[in-house]
């Protein structure tokens, strides 16, 4: 019988200690401490937003709370790790919109933190309706909070960051003004591509599969006639294909937009039962982590655009 | 705080500690009881009922649909105990009508409109949803658990073995299954949204079922259920924090290792 109290008594005992060994690998990377300001992000496109607007600047470091491939922030779990980013962060910068439902939680737990908004000033100023969608609910770019889609968006978004960095961390003003700076002129290069495809698209409807592109068809004069919003948050019901297929059809849509990731299979119902060509653009929320990709993303976007528009 | 103990630092961490220490106990002493007594796939049941009952709270506007989440398991388990006493079709086949039933029923209400994902976090758990309400309500159902326990567990033992024995020795056999039920269901639904509907009924059944890989009287059974189950409840929550892992997946995973390792020792001593 004690054999058996002994039994357990070294079986938990082993446990704690391989735990243990576990504690001690992660405390062992946490040593190095963080140093000057760092800016935590919350999502993908926020982090190469940052990283352009701080650049090489020393002293500030700039972390993501989500992994590059995360997507879309709908719903996102905080995880413990999280909280203990966002413990050493002296910034959190955040895309807004309600894209990040998790605020509320973190300013309550971090009462001295500075949230960042970098789309307070795009969502509002926006409350205008717009497109109905498949469901036939008319929708508001009030609640799309894609803003970074939108090229004339993203660079209110660059100047948001820039003034809310420079009001943080007064110290690098300077770098940030100067690095926001020659980030907007490259933005605007990608603007005059865009111009471009706006003028060749002349007005043709499109219908969407992913509200991110409701902002991108906007900026290229594109009327968007059908939305059925397929991402990692959304199941579609047969009634919604159908709903989608007759607008199609009713309007003689001959353009779809869609991600690949979520929309190819709808995509690929669609085209064979309508004709309409179905599109595959980049909604720039996930991807290698580099400070060019939005510009990079952005214009083989509008290549495609072009290519398909030539096609028609 | 550099000593090991900074996972402590945080609120959240803190009140799921407090979560941990009280809900635990709960399921050791609980398991033991749903092991002897068979019920293992009857609170499993219950489990996939939160979805149900938060999907009735959804439908009736509620803000918190945690109360709509309990009133239902608890009617669930009522009326699963009833049907389940006067239907002559086994059990289990009951229970599984009644179990596929309800998910398809929550599954049916949540995922209108295409947004399940909403409640995708039931599935796995999420520590940081633990509240200061939720832990009172534990600490309350912990005492009713623990008076109940000591007044009726050899009345539920002697049940468990034979219940016409039971009723011959006028133990209100009725009564105890219909309070027993009530018990599991508020421990299930108050523990769901951080352990995680998949996961929850391992929980309860891992720990008794450990502890009867090795115990030989029923004084050890409950000893190491409850040991093995706030051992599992705190190394899991620690290392949880440390490994970005769900806390409830990670004492599973760790209760899963007790039981196979008494396993090997119970064939070896049997």
């Amino acid at each position: 019988m004690k054999n058996k109290y002994l039994f357990v008594l070294l079986l938990l005992l082993a446990m704690s200690l391989l735990g243990y060994g576990f504690v001690w690998r992660y405390k062992g990377q946490e040593q190095q401490e963080r140093e000057g300001v760092t800016i935590v992000t919350s999502f993908y496109p926020m982090q190469i937003a940052a990283m352009n607007v701080v650049g090489d600047c020393q002293g500030v470091t700039v972390e993501c709370l989500s992994e590059p491939q995360t997507g879309c922030l709908h719903d996102y779990q905080l995880t413990p790790q999280d909280m203990i980013l966002l413990s050493h962060a002296d910034v959190f910068l955040v895309n807004g919109g309600g894209i990040e439902g998790f605020l509320t939680e973190v300013a309550k737990e971090y009462p001295g933190l500075v949230i960042l908004d970098a789309g307070e000033d795009v969502f509002s100023g926006e409350a205008h309706s717009d497109s109905d969608d498949a469901s036939g609910e008319v929708h508001h770019h009030g609640e799309n909070a894609h803003a970074w889609m939108s090229i004339s968006h993203y660079k209110q978004q660059i100047e948001s960051i820039c003034q809310g960095l420079s009001q943080a961390d007064p110290a690098h003003r300077e770098v940030y003004r100067q690095n926001a700076d020659a980030y907007l002129v490259k933005i605007r290069e990608v603007e005059k591509l865009a111009g471009e495809v706006r003028e060749q698209a002349a007005g043709t409807p499109v219908v969407i599969f992913h509200e991110a592109y409701e902002y991108l068809a906007e900026d290229l004069g594109m009327p968007v006639e059908g939305l059925l919003n397929l991402d990692e948050e959304r199941q579609v019901s047969a009634g919604e294909t159908a709903d989608i297929i007759g607008t199609i059809q009713e309007h003689g849509i001959r353009m779809l937009l869609a991600e690949e990731l979520y929309g190819k299979d709808m995509g690929r119902t669609v085209e064979a039962e309508t004709g309409c060509r179905v599109y595959n653009l980049d909604t720039l929320v996930r991807g290698e982590v580099t400070a060019d990709a939005w510009l990079i993303g952005m214009r083989e976007n509008l290549r495609i655009l072009q290519e398909a528009l030539c096609a028609k | 705080m550099s000593n090991g103990w900074e996972w402590l630092q945080f609120d959240f961490m803190r009140l799921a500690f407090l979560a941990v220490l009280l809900i635990t106990p709960l399921f050791g002493l609980l398991g033991t009881m749903i092991v002897s007594r068979k019920m293992a796939f009857f609170s499993d049941a219950l489990g996939h009922s939160a979805l149900t009952g938060i999907a009735i709270g959804v439908v009736c506007g509620m803000e918190d649909t945690s109360l709509a989440m309990v009133l239902f398991a608890i009617v669930f388990a009522l009326l699963l105990n009833r049907i389940s006493s006067k239907n002559a079709a086994a059990t289990d086949t009951i229970i599984s009508v009644f179990s596929s039933c309800s998910i398809a029923v929550g599954l049916a209400i949540l995922s209108r409109g295409g947004n399940f994902s909403k409640y995708s976090s039931l599935l796995v758990g999420d520590i940081l949803s633990i509240s200061r309400r939720e832990v009172v309500y534990l600490a309350l159902i912990l005492g009713v658990t623990l008076i109940f326990w000591v007044c009726c567990s050899n009345w539920l033992e002697a049940l468990s073995l034979h219940r016409a024995l039971a009723r011959s020795k006028h133990i209100p056999v009725r009564a105890m299954e219909y309070i027993f039920a009530v018990l599991v269901a508020l421990i299930v639904t108050l523990s769901i949204k951080w352990v995680g509907i998949l996961i929850i009924n391992a929980l309860l059944i891992l720990p008794a079922a450990s502890s009867r890989n090795i115990s030989q009287n029923l004084r050890e059974y409950h000893f190491f259920s409850l040991v093995f189950a706030v051992f599992s409840g705190i190394l899991g929550l620690i290392l949880s924090y440390y490994t970005n892992v769900a806390a409830g997946p990670m004492i599973v995973i760790l209760a899963s290792l007790i039981y196979f390792a008494t396993y090997l020792y119970g064939k070896k001593i049997a």
